[in-house]
């Protein structure tokens, strides 16, 4: 869930800084190394478990992504193997809805999404970073196809009800400026011998120059109207073909503008390692994932199973279960291992005999606030009317994002649009309403980045992680503090019992952190197993 | 009283929402649309609270709700007989339930969390404790609030 890692993996990222500053780049690559930045996610390609202890069993608690990895490799090493899932599908927070789906959120409220075929939103991830190997290998393996998903485009917008009038600014015209200004600023210290401490003179040429090219600075170095700036930042009229064909130049955004606008905070988005090109979306939808998934496992799935309690003894594990379409119903399973993929939120309620140390792990870590919105509309008056093919516009609004399909350009019918991605005192708010309210409010805001909106506007979807009856939130808030404390005894075996998902993972809220902590866990697992020979 | 202060704290994150308001400028429009929180969050009283944070998960009426796990029913939960007990919750949190006092870590986030003052945790405690068919004796002070560990 994209944005989930900007602030988790801040730290890692200052720390590298500070290196860099300081030691210099081949102690940076070095220290990047070794935290597994510069090789990844830590993916080390599929699994080579083979020979499990024969007649040995293994029963996994949820069908998301983590259980399902977990699943699929310990049948190939020869576990017998049964999932428990709560929904009726399977893929947990990998899941897309689609015309004809029907969600109940907790409290009752029914959505039934109204969208034309093949027309869908993910409520949760929704873009695949070229480095998460893991993720990606599994949707190769199962046959996913995979099309590419736009997170900068050039041409989207930034807005802020503050600033400019309340008029949104393209993201190239920011970007441009901001640059060209910066650039113009550094070429005038440089020319006033202001760098002469830091930069030698030789090297001052060589700023000067670059400079030049990286800011579209005139050949006084200045940031003015011009040719070169109009050619980063865009025109009045573009140029063209024939009698008409002479273009228009813009004049730039003032610096002072510019700066107090605050919309330059949204120009490096793209720059954060999670979302540079290329990114990945499954054609069709992320759920697309899961649905591959659970056809490969088949009847290794139980859904409509409800875990209810967890217990293990020293020779294997139990979980009674309601079926929830014969509420009141108790069944149990058994096996000599327990993969327990369920969300914090929810195993924290669930009586199970751990020891403290992972006790305190799972009560530790509540669930980030989140909300996204599905919005249908009659047209895809984004791309006729404003050439946004793809990409997000962000805006101050508590919609914070809105998000264009990287799919279907050109098509003639309906269009779906991300409509926001509401997070933390605002996904609270928006949690608080129904969800025809929070589609209304969406509506609202977005109509002041898409003045088409209130005309164009069909139908929509609105889902709020913490109502979601199936992870109560959309994923673990760790923090420093509590990762200190807790993180290692969360993903530490207990007896019999080792826990897996986006929360026992270095990678929150990304399917990548899913995948990566169900390997490390069944390889821990496998271990244990041929170590222990066959449970009585 | 510090939900503003909770945004400028959000620096870290490179969203553009975060900047904005760090950039100074309060969300009017937002308050004009009729949201709620960060705008008017700092002068809300413990219905408005409620309404607007709590019952996202504990449902309007304190109903509670029950999924694969459960948000508890505050209406007729006896545990509200403690009006400490529920401050203490409100203030630090309890499992998947988030901390309302302020938080030292609350740079860490790239989104802006909602914190209440004393007085409000008092408001929002006794709000709970004096509704949803609830009749529990004995309000909290702001005082005996400031006095609770956290």
């Amino acid at each position: 869930m994209g944005e989930g890692t900007i602030g988790m993996s801040m730290s890692r990222r200052q720390l590298l800084r500070m290196i860099g500053m300081t030691a210099g780049g081949a102690a940076m690559y070095q220290a990047m190394s070794s935290l597994g930045f510069a090789a990844g996610s830590g993916y080390a390609g599929p699994p080579r478990l083979s020979g499990a202890p024969k007649g040995s069993s293994v029963l996994i608690l949820g069908a998301g992504i983590a259980g399902m990895v977990a699943a699929y490799e310990l049948r190939k090493a020869g576990y017998k193997v049964k999932v428990l899932e709560y929904n009726a599908r399977a893929g947990g927070r990998n899941w897309s809805l689609r015309g004809g789906d029907r969600y109940t959120e907790l409290g009752g409220a029914t959505q039934e999404c109204r969208f034309d075929p093949g027309l869908y939103i993910n409520p949760g991830p929704w873009r695949l970073p070229y480095h998460h190997q893991g993720i990606l290998g599994y949707c190769k393996l199962l046959g996913v196809q995979l099309e590419s998903f736009v997170q900068v485009n050039y041409n989207a917008w930034l807005h802020s009800s503050q600033a400019f009038g309340g008029k949104p600014q393209r993201f190239r015209a920011i970007r441009a400026d901001y640059h060209g200004h910066v650039a113009e600023l550094l070429a005038k210290a440089t020319q006033a011998s202001k760098l002469d401490a830091h930069v030698t003179r030789e090297d001052q040429e060589k700023l000067l120059a670059s400079l030049r090219e990286w800011g579209a600075l005139d050949k006084n170095y200045a940031y003015v109207k011009g040719d070169s700036s109009s050619s980063r930042r865009g025109y009045d009229k573009d140029p063209g073909g024939g009698l008409a064909a002479r273009p228009v130049l813009s004049e730039p955004l003032r610096l002072s503008d510019l700066l107090g606008s605050g919309l330059w905070g949204a120009l490096a988005l793209g720059d954060l390692y999670e979302f540079q090109t290329t990114l990945f979306q499954p054609v069709g939808g992320m759920g697309v994932i899961g649905q591959a998934f659970a056809r490969e496992l088949g009847a290794l799935i139980r859904y409509n199973a409800k875990v209810v309690d967890i217990h293990q003894d020293e020779h294997g594990v139990r979980a009674t279960f309601e079926d929830t379409t014969a509420p009141g119903s108790r069944q149990s399973v058994r096996a000599d291992w327990c993969v327990c993929t369920i969300p914090l939120s929810i195993l924290g309620q669930i009586p199970m005999n751990v020891g403290a140390p992972m006790a305190a792990a799972i009560a530790a870590v509540p669930y980030a606030p989140a909300v996204k919105l599905g919005l249908q509309f009659k047209r895809r008056f984004w791309e006729q009317d404003e050439q946004i093919y793809g990409g997000i516009s962000y805006t101050d609004l508590p919609i914070s994002t809105i998000g264009y399909p990287s799919t279907g350009y050109h098509g003639s019918g309906k269009g779906v649009l991300l409509g926001g991605y509401v997070w933390g005192v605002d996904a609270m708010e928006f949690t608080a309403m129904t969800p025809q309210q929070r589609v209304a409010r969406a509506v609202e805001y977005g109509s002041r980045i898409h003045p088409q909106y209130p005309a164009e506007f069909d139908n929509g979807v609105a889902v709020a992680w913490h109502r979601s009856p199936f992870s109560m939130g959309c994923f673990g808030m760790w923090t420093e503090a509590t990762r200190a404390q807790h993180y290692d005894n969360l993903c530490r075996f207990d007896g019999r019992i080792v826990l897996a998902g986006e929360h026992a993972s270095y990678l929150p809220a990304w399917q990548e952190g899913a995948v990566t902590s169900a390997l490390d866990a069944i390889g821990r697992l496998h271990q244990r197993a041929v170590a222990g020979g066959t449970p009585a | 009283m510090n939900a503003v202060n909770t945004w400028r704290r959000v620096l870290i994150g490179a969203s553009v929402l975060a900047l904005l308001v760090a950039a100074g400028s309060a969300p009017v429009l937002a308050q004009q649309l009729g949201s709620f929180c960060v705008p008017a969050l700092k002068s809300a009283d413990g219905a408005q609270i409620y309404a607007h944070i709590c019952q996202g998960c504990h449902m309007p009426g304190g109903k509670g709700a029950v999924g694969a796990g459960h948000y508890p029913a505050l209406a007729g939960d006896r545990a509200l007989s403690s009006a400490s007990f529920v401050a203490l919750t409100v203030l630090n949190g309890r499992r998947n339930m988030p901390r309302f006092a302020r938080r030292a870590d609350a740079g860490e986030f790239y989104f802006a969390l909602p914190v209440l003052s004393d007085a409000q945790v008092a408001a929002v405690t006794n709000y709970v404790r004096t509704h949803f068919g609830n009749h529990y004796r004995g309000k909290i002070t702001a005082a005996e609030v400031k006095a609770l560990p956290r």
